[in-house]
């Protein structure tokens, strides 16, 4: 049998097993994981046709109406060419970390390199499974647009069939040049001294930041109507040389039946795709294997002696905490740090975000009006929390679950059970909320919203901390995954999923209810003061309650359960 | 069938294996001694192909490895110390897979699987997910796919970890069996100097890259001079004293 049959064959009969699986998994998990998927695939749906329909009908301003329906249709076509050039790259970033997963770090790896296959047959092997990876939820989200524009512009039949036979050969691109870069970067950058990385990470960010304030600053967004920004911005993603230009028209084509053009942007969309495929089966047969032998190779030794750096010094700085606690505290700071995976998207994440609020105090935001700034600054706080929400969910859920192979330590030591997780819940909080509370203070000052609005949003950041610790760390004591050490996969788990819903539902009924009241009374829709009051008092009155039922409801049961827990 | 040539592999500035030469003929049970970090790995990583040497060369029965990676595959087995098996797969399922792994045709394929599930006591539980098995019957089932296309030299890598006294024996009685009747050549890496005296032909000791002696147990007693009472372990901790690598 040919060596890339026996391992597609392989593959399928172990994703056949996997399915079977799911026999034994929970109904319940099964239920909410399904549910949440499906209602946020219709939500997108819904979303996007919504957007479109605003397009088509609000058409533009100034134009007479013919003119405005056919710049509609051009502005959303654009849309759909600027959705295929977004993904374009996001797939070249999302594989280059794919297939160095797949490719130098899985399991799997060396047990096939030892076999008689060549590195060409290995390459395809794994590039299969970086473009199944890498696409499924490219196309999980994506579909929803393209059905939207479809049904919108009541496109031809063509152009559903179209979307599927263009997305194949479209993705194989972006996975190729991926898999091309990850064996240059492997190859190339271990070498490389660590300013010359520094440096070379810095013109990069420069000249994205260049491009970004270029093409969408705040001034020009304020000059000009949005849709002829985007018309004006957008010219430069219709390059003919660009895969995601050939695929979007190709597909748009095939929506007013005009298959000529589309067969033939298709066939080069697939003759390219093809090459791409065999100019990265040479790049692995040429660079694959001096960078795999470096890897396997690598020192990866590194010291971290007590009393150095802020790390070392941790026990000193927390003197003031009890023995046994302090020392969890210390493991559990040290574990996330040297944890890259784990700091960087906390940093990434409020990085971002502290990048956009920085911006807040552009001239233009101070001549809107104090309702938009208000609502800005609740939308601002909304993303926060979002943010927070996302996090707890992926950090501190699992933790609980975490120490289920060191419970023999914990269980020897002067700690009660209800230690730990208290431990665990004001970890989370210290360690969430400077950043948090930090974000929203900075968006109120710099968006000069009034006093109470001001008092309101800070409240409400900072029972959102302990509410969605709360949460995160009760669940994740009634929930405990014991048998698993790695923290995606736990989270994975039904627990995990139920505890980002209940946090997300949380936001939506906390800072949604204040958002309606301040928003109300900001338009002037309360016509007396009287009304907003009691209105207000009311909220907050209910959202406390509703904050200290998820801090200590999740807590007492979560707790309750990991008392009775036998190891 | 095994020949290494000044073979050097260094990792920046430290050198893991330095100007090892080595020849192993068919039919010998070679074994391989040396502490943590001797360079036993390193050496079977290049022989596998899974690592390029930085000089020298390494040949599986006359052909290169990194110039002939195929052909010099085609006659090696590799048992490592922790086998990789697909755990979503059955032990039968994998034993099919590593067989298209190797190109086997359909022939007589079948037979072999099942001789080879019963020699190694796997066949109970042939149809089950390997992600049921207990360790010792995940390192049976390694054992068993090790030796489905017929390898000519086989490389095993500590293969004792969680094994029972009763499975060691049967490994051993089977590893050595091969070399005798199959004329198999078998370099096996481990730590258990009892085992390696045993079933050895030969025993090579590797302390920080440098093959330190070759040669059979008697031969090695001789070399270190030892009195009547010494064992190998003795003579081992003769050789490598003061130079185990943390």
């Amino acid at each position: 049998m040919n060596p890339l049959r026996a391992i597609f064959r392989a593959k399928s009969r172990m994703g056949a097993h996997s399915l079977r699986a799911l026999r034994h998994e929970s109904w319940l998990k099964i239920g909410v994981v399904g549910s949440a998927a499906i209602v946020l695939w219709f939500g997108a749906l819904y979303g996007f046709a919504a957007g479109f329909m605003w397009l088509r009908l609000r058409g533009f301003a100034g134009e007479p109406p013919e003119d405005a329906i056919s710049l509609a249709e051009i502005l959303m076509a654009r849309l759909l060419a600027i959705f295929a050039l977004a993904l374009f790259f996001m797939l070249i970033f999302s594989n280059v970390l794919i297939a160095f997963s797949t490719m130098y770090k899985a399991r799997e790896v060396q047990y096939l390199l030892q076999a008689p296959i060549g590195l060409r047959t290995y390459f395809l092997a794994r590039f299969t499974e970086c473009v199944s990876f890498s696409s499924w939820a490219s196309a999980y989200l994506g579909t929803p647009l393209i059905l939207a524009y479809g049904y919108t512009t009541s496109a031809h039949w063509g152009y559903y069939l179209a979307a599927i036979l263009f997305y194949v050969p479209f993705v194989a691109i972006p996975a190729a040049a991926g898999s091309v870069i990850t064996f240059l970067l492997v190859r190339i950058f271990p070498r490389l001294p660590r300013v010359m990385l520094f440096a070379l990470a810095a013109v990069v960010l420069v000249v994205l930041f260049v491009y970004l304030r270029q093409n969408f600053s705040v001034e020009r967004l304020a000059e000009s109507s949005i849709e002829r920004l985007i018309l004006q911005t957008t010219v430069q993603t219709q390059s003919p040389l660009l895969p995601s230009t050939w695929a979007a028209e190709g597909v748009l084509a095939a929506a007013d039946a005009n298959y000529s053009k589309a067969g033939f942007l298709w066939l080069l969309l697939s003759a390219n795709a093809l090459m791409a495929i065999w100019l990265a089966a040479e790049a692995a047969h040429w660079l694959f294997l001096p960078g795999f032998s470096a890897i396997l190779g690598a020192d990866r030794t590194s010291r971290h002696p007590i009393g150095r750096g802020i790390l070392g010094r941790l026990e000193l700085l927390l003197a003031f905490v009890r023995n046994a606690i302090r020392a969890l505290v210390v493991k559990d700071i040290r574990l996330f740090w040297r944890d890259p995976i784990q700091w960087t998207q906390f940093f990434i994440f409020f990085g971002l975000m502290a990048a956009y609020i920085a911006n807040l105090g552009n001239r233009s935001m101070e001549m809107a009006s104090p309702a938009y700034r208000s609502w800005v600054a609740s939308l601002n706080s909304g993303a926060c929390a979002l943010i927070l929400a996302s996090l707890t969910s992926r950090f501190i859920y699992p933790l609980i679950s975490l120490e289920g192979f060191r419970f023999w330590i914990l269980g020897l030591a002067p700690i009660t059970r209800r230690q730990l997780v208290w431990q665990k819940f004001w970890l989370s909080v210290a360690t969430t909320a400077p950043f948090t509370v930090g974000i929203s203070f900075l968006s109120c000052v710099l968006l000069n919203v009034s006093t109470l609005h001001f008092s309101v949003t800070m409240y409400t950041i900072v029972c959102a901390n302990f509410s969605l610790a709360g949460l995160a760390v009760g669940l994740g004591s009634l929930y405990p995954n014991f048998e698993e050490d790695n923290p995606a996969r736990i989270v994975s788990g039904m627990g995990g999923t139920l505890n980002f819903l209940l946090s997300v539902a949380y936001i939506t009924l906390v800072l949604g209810s204040q958002m309606m009241v301040l928003q109300w009374h900001a338009f002037g829709g309360y016509g007396a003061e009287r009304y907003f009051t009691p209105t207000l008092a009311v909220v907050l009155v209910v959202n406390t309650l509703l904050s200290i039922a998820a801090t200590f409801i999740p807590m007492r049961v979560g707790l309750r359960n990991l008392v009775a827990t036998e190891f | 069938m095994i020949q290494i040539e000044n073979l050097t592999k260094r990792f920046g500035t430290k050198t893991a294996v330095d100007s090892l030469n080595l020849e192993i003929p068919k039919g010998e049970f070679f074994c391989f001694l040396g502490p943590n970090g001797a360079g036993k790995t390193t050496t079977i990583k290049v022989l596998t192909g899974l690592m390029l040497p930085t000089s020298g060369t390494a040949a599986i029965g006359g052909f290169d490895v990194q110039k002939n990676p195929i052909e010099a595959k085609k006659l090696l087995g590799y048992i490592p110390d922790h086998p990789f098996l697909y755990e979503k797969l059955t032990g039968r399922e994998f034993m099919y897979f590593v067989a298209g792994l190797h190109g086997m045709g359909e022939g007589g394929l079948k037979d072999d699987v099942e001789e080879l599930l019963h020699t190694f006591d796997v066949d109970g539980v042939r149809d089950q997910l390997v992600e049921n098995y207990s360790h010792r019957k995940q390192q049976k089932l390694s054992f068993a796919s090790c030796f489905l296309h017929r390898p000519q030299v086989v490389i095993v890598d500590e293969p004792w970890v969680g094994l029972d006294p009763k499975n060691i024996r049967a490994v051993k009685t089977y590893l050595k069996r091969k070399t005798v009747e199959e004329g198999v050549t078998v370099l096996m890496s481990t730590h258990t100097l009892s085992i390696a005296e045993e079933v050895a032909d030969r025993i090579g000791i590797i302390n920080l890259g440098k093959l330190l002696c070759v040669g059979s147990v008697r031969e090695i007693m001789k070399l270190e001079q030892s009195t009547p009472t010494s064992t190998l372990e003795d003579v081992f901790l003769e050789l490598t004293k003061g130079d185990e690598v943390a």
